[in-house]
């Protein structure tokens, strides 16, 4: 086996190792706000799937490089341009009523919101279930 | 929202109505249901009325897969409204990755509603 095909392998397993973790993470909603380690890891998936190209693989062991060169770079991608905004002068205040609003449930009824009134009430706003 | 239907025996405690505002169909909220077993009122916001009401529409770029129709996500975020409507509390999420941890909504509840009465 070529030394090149060696490192792609290793850093294709390393690439894969640290977006397993990451999804785990995103899965659980545990995504720490510091994620260096992770971009590090990522990144140095990355860079050994380039110096497995400079070393030389075969043709079959350049796909495993290739894939962690992929996933090295598009995930610290993600990390770095998923800057949240909100217009915050739109943003409800502490104080305020909430808006009156109607919506579909789980069951495909109209829910009104005049039926919370009276009630002490948790609203969570998500992205979606994934 | 497995995490939050821990809190379940709190919010029975307190007779708090739990509600949900996600951007899924509803056939997508019925699916997942058993997942993770929320005992709530869980609203499909394709189209984001009720996030914009709330001013709550994330307007950064988001790397997410958007779910169906829906063009855009809310701000992850958690509010605490009182018997009049009022908003008690608000905690809005920095990242749409994460969301409102059981402990922070718990203690939100112990400080604002548990003073109420």
């Amino acid at each position: 086996m070529k030394a090149g095909t060696k490192l792609g392998l290793l850093a294709f397993v390393l690439a894969v190792g640290a977006a397993l973790v990451w999804f785990r993470m995103t899965r659980l909603v545990s995504l720490p706000d510091d994620r260096s380690v992770l971009v590090v890891v990522f990144l140095a998936a990355a860079a050994m799937g380039v110096v497995a190209y400079f070393k030389g693989t075969s043709l079959l062991g350049g796909v495993p490089p290739a894939a962690a060169i992929v996933m090295g770079l598009f995930l610290p991608f993600t990390i770095a341009v998923s800057k949240q905004t909100v217009e915050v002068d739109k943003v409800i205040a502490l104080g305020d009523s909430i808006p009156h609003f109607s919506a579909l449930d789980a069951s495909g009824e109209l829910f009104d919101s005049d039926v919370l009134h009276g009630h002490l009430v948790l609203i969570k706003f998500f992205r979606a279930h994934w | 929202m497995r995490r939050l239907e821990e809190l379940r025996a709190e919010f029975d405690q307190r007779g708090v109505q739990v509600v949900t505002v996600s951007t899924d169909s509803p056939d997508d909220i019925a699916a997942e249901r058993h997942l993770h077993g929320l005992q709530a009122v869980m609203l499909s916001d394709v189209q984001l009325t009720v996030t914009d009401a709330f001013g709550l529409r994330n307007t950064g770029f988001h790397s997410a897969p958007l779910s169906h129709e829906s063009v855009a996500l809310p701000v992850p975020a958690t509010l605490l409204v009182d018997a009049e409507g009022r908003v008690l509390w608000l905690d809005l999420s920095k990242d749409y990755q994460r969301r409102s941890d059981p402990a922070v909504v718990l203690a939100a509840m112990r400080e604002h509603f548990d003073t109420l009465r």
